[in-house]
């Protein structure tokens, strides 16, 4: 029950997982690293976006109607098989804290710096526990749906707000200050966000048309490169890259720069709206995963009893970063790009692709084939 | 059908705590326990402490549209010194009933002792600093302190500090907002400039303020103004070069006639090309405008295809010498460029740039220039001739 979803949720699911996030958190790093060469960064992250995109809903479809959790051990066998459940299972656990952390502070240092911290992870907590429990994945799928829209109608809005702001010089030169090596370096925090589509080898078994969702996938990843893209070239424009590589959040920033006509300034709401519901999509993807997951790699028969047990430890995590640099700059530096991006997004994904393509072998070779020139 | 009726409940109780959060109450801030600062300003002493100033809008005191001319005073301006910025700012919220809210703050006023001082502290905590508006002007005191300033009423408005942010954004007037003052501070080829705020009327009882120089910044530290000549000139070249206005002697001034054409522009723009020659760069800014002419006082009738093309030429060279000037004042006087023709090289020759970057500073002061105006009479007004009698 609760668990089926359609085509078109997937892609507002992966669209606002991806959008959001990734314009909030992981522009600076590539600022950083690239200066005014970031957008050579961002596009060079959507590639790497659209391979994993490309990888899992390849995975997907060996194994149709089955999740990572099922496959993994026809795979790679039962004890390697739960390893690499394992380490799928350390991502989804470590990533709900993070962002819950990131969550509150961002609250806290731009809107309402004298909330305690708890309270502002407890209220989201309680909201994606609630969203589960109540919906599961189908729940989830329709949230997304109804607020991936807003989410990219906001970015837009806030994009065209800013045109008489644009300084096209800002943009230049290009590639002289930078070279390849920095532009890649810049690009690997945004692409291990923009990867967030690994996330599919999990729920492509709820889709009620299987076949349909690489299309659906790969479209949100392209979608949302493309408008990452977009942000970057006019934050670029619009801030320049002497201060913004020093901005926790430059979008936010660039969205005080709004003032048209003059009566429409201090346009900051907007970008909150993008980033809470960008938030709670990306939460409650992962904890329903994490839920539905735990309870199936563990044989619990209802996995909602899980969300009882994981809500409270993901509210005691959060809590356990001492600051905003732990939380924000060391979690995406020292895991998420080293570690997660390479293993999880690229390298298992790659692995369940070939070996379960082999292992399939003679039986399904032909479904497989028939799928592929769809 | 009971456990139904306890997830029922379950879920209202949720909703209900969730609502409860939703509120935000830790960050509730009521009108009246609000400050509002229109405009804030900070100073050096003589005895060397830091003094931050604020106006202060008092929302009592502004009558509504209908019963005019409150009685009561609008602004007030508190102040404290401290012996850093943060000790001031200390002292200050010590003598607030109300929370200081920079959520309305229109302008940022530096004292002009303070910046020849230097600006790091500020830069600091104006950057990190939640509340900083990026779209609020910052201005540099001329001959006064930025307390001064915000201490001068001003007659058309019932709030000083909306004066000085509403001349700034008239487009009319050299100003500089607080964002591309950070950007040229943090820009190696940039340096930064403001516009310069003065008292003027001093002592009688229309003082008021005039915003009619630019104040020039080299590094953090202050180095200099320019001339009330000069800004228009500035407006062309680094602000917003809308409706221009310039006058030139075409003819000697005799009994009748003064000899000054007068010509407001319509458009006008600026394009810099650099070269490198063997390491060493060059610049050439080529200056081009089209105008109406608003005033003649001179025997030429511009009608004539002639006479116009002669004023055409005297305006451009005598632009052309105004711009040399203004060029020798700040590149060779202050040495301090704020036209950001290290942005241009950065941007036009970016491998030389990387050699020259270091040492940019010392090499800006020697680098030529060249100037070139393109000037074209567009209109004449609503007249042909002159609506008076010849003599």
């Amino acid at each position: 029950m609760n668990l089926k979803i359609s085509g078109m949720q997937v892609f507002w699911i992966i669209l606002s997982m991806n959008l959001g996030m990734t314009l909030v958190m992981t522009l600076t790093p590539s600022l950083q690293a690239a200066k005014q060469d970031a957008w050579l960064s961002i596009i060079a992250a959507g590639c790497i976006a659209l391979l994993i995109a490309l990888l899992v809903t390849a995975v997907a479809r060996i194994f149709p109607g089955q999740n990572l959790i099922d496959y993994a051990p026809l795979v790679f066998g039962t004890w390697l098989g739960k390893l690499v459940i394992v380490i799928y299972l350390v991502q989804w656990y470590t990533i709900i804290p993070i962002v819950l952390r990131q969550f509150s502070d961002l609250v806290n240092i731009m809107l309402l710096p004298e909330t305690p911290k708890q309270f502002v992870i407890l209220l989201m907590v309680l909201l994606i526990a609630y969203a589960t429990y109540a919906g599961g994945i189908e729940g989830i799928g329709r949230c997304s749906e109804f607020l991936g829209p807003i989410i990219l109608i906001m970015v837009i809005l806030v994009l065209f707000a800013n045109s008489n702001n644009i300084n096209l010089k800002h943009i230049l030169p290009v590639y002289a200050d930078s070279g390849l090596k920095d532009i890649f370096r810049g690009s690997l925090a945004p692409a291990s966000y923009l990867g967030h589509s690994v996330e599919y080898m999990m729920f492509a078994s709820f889709l009620s048309k299987p076949r349909k969702g690489r299309a659906y996938t790969i479209w949100a990843v392209l979608i949302a490169n493309l408008i990452v893209l977009l942000t970057t070239i006019i934050i670029i424009a619009v801030l320049g890259v002497n201060l913004s590589p020093n901005m926790w959040y430059p979008f936010f920033e660039m969205t005080q720069k709004i003032s048209l006509f003059g009566f429409i300034d201090n346009f900051d709401a907007v970008p909150v709206v993008i980033w809470v519901s960008s938030v709670f999509v990306k939460l409650a993807v992962y904890f329903f995963l994490v839920s539905y997951g735990t309870a199936q790699f563990l044989k619990i028969k209802s996995w909602r009893i899980m969300i009882g047990f994981i809500a409270p430890v993901m509210f005691v995590f959060a809590l356990i970063p001492q600051n905003v640099i732990e939380a924000t700059t060391n979690y995406l530096q020292r895991y998420w790009v080293p570690i997660a991006m390479p293993v999880n997004m690229l390298g298992l994904p790659l692995l369940l692709l070939v070996i379960g393509t082999l292992k399939k072998g003679t039986g399904t070779a032909a479904a497989a084939g028939g799928n592929s020139d769809q | 059908m009971n456990m139904s009726r306890f997830v029922k409940t379950c879920r209202c109780m949720l909703l209900l705590i969730i609502l409860c959060m939703t509120t935000g109450c830790w960050d509730r801030r009521e009108m009246d326990d609000l400050a509002l600062i229109m405009g804030s300003g900070i100073d050096l002493t003589d005895s060397g402490l830091i003094e931050v100033s604020y106006q202060i809008a008092l929302p009592t005191g502004i009558p509504s549209a209908v019963k005019s001319g409150g009685s009561q005073k609008q602004v007030v301006v508190i102040s404290a010194k401290g012996n850093d910025l943060q000790e001031a700012l200390g002292r200050i919220q010590q003598q607030m009933s109300r929370y200081v809210y920079f959520g309305h703050r229109e302008v940022f006023l530096i004292g002009e002792n303070y910046a020849r001082q230097g600006l790091n502290q500020v830069q600091d905590l104006f950057t990190r600093f939640p509340e900083t508006r990026y779209n609020s002007y910052v201005l540099t005191a001329y001959g006064a302190t930025a307390k001064e300033i915000l201490s001068t009423p001003y007659p058309m408005e019932l709030i000083p500090a909306l004066a000085i942010s509403k001349i700034q954004s008239s487009r009319q007037s050299f100003s500089v907002k607080f964002d591309e003052f950070l950007e040229a501070f943090a820009s190696p080829g940039t340096s930064p400039v403001t516009a310069a705020i003065r008292i003027i009327h001093k002592g009688t009882d229309k003082e008021s303020v005039a915003i009619d120089r630019a104040a020039v910044y080299l590094g953090n530290k202050l180095s200099g103004f320019t001339q009330p000549a000069e800004l228009e000139l500035l407006r062309w070249w680094i602000g917003d070069p809308y409706r221009l206005s310039f006058t030139i002697q075409a003819e000697p001034e005799d009994k009748d006639y003064k000899g000054t054409i007068s010509v407001k522009s319509s458009e006008s723009s600026v394009h810099v090309h650099t070269r490198i020659v063997d390491d060493h760069p060059e610049a050439k800014v080529i200056f081009h405008t089209v105008v109406k002419v608003v005033s003649n006082n001179t025997r030429l009738n511009l009608d004539n295809e002639k006479n116009r093309k002669n004023i055409e030429q005297q305006f451009s060279r005598q632009l052309q010498g105004r711009f040399e000037e203004l060029l020798t004042h700040v590149q060779k006087g202050m040495k301090s460029d704020i036209f950001g023709m290290g942005e241009e090289i950065h941007i036009e020759h970016p491998y030389s740039w990387k050699k020259i970057r270091g040492s940019w500073a010392e090499i800006f002061p020697a680098m030529p220039v060249q100037v070139e105006v393109e000037f074209q009479i567009e209109q004449l007004g609503k007249t042909h001739g002159r609506a008076y009698l010849e003599k």
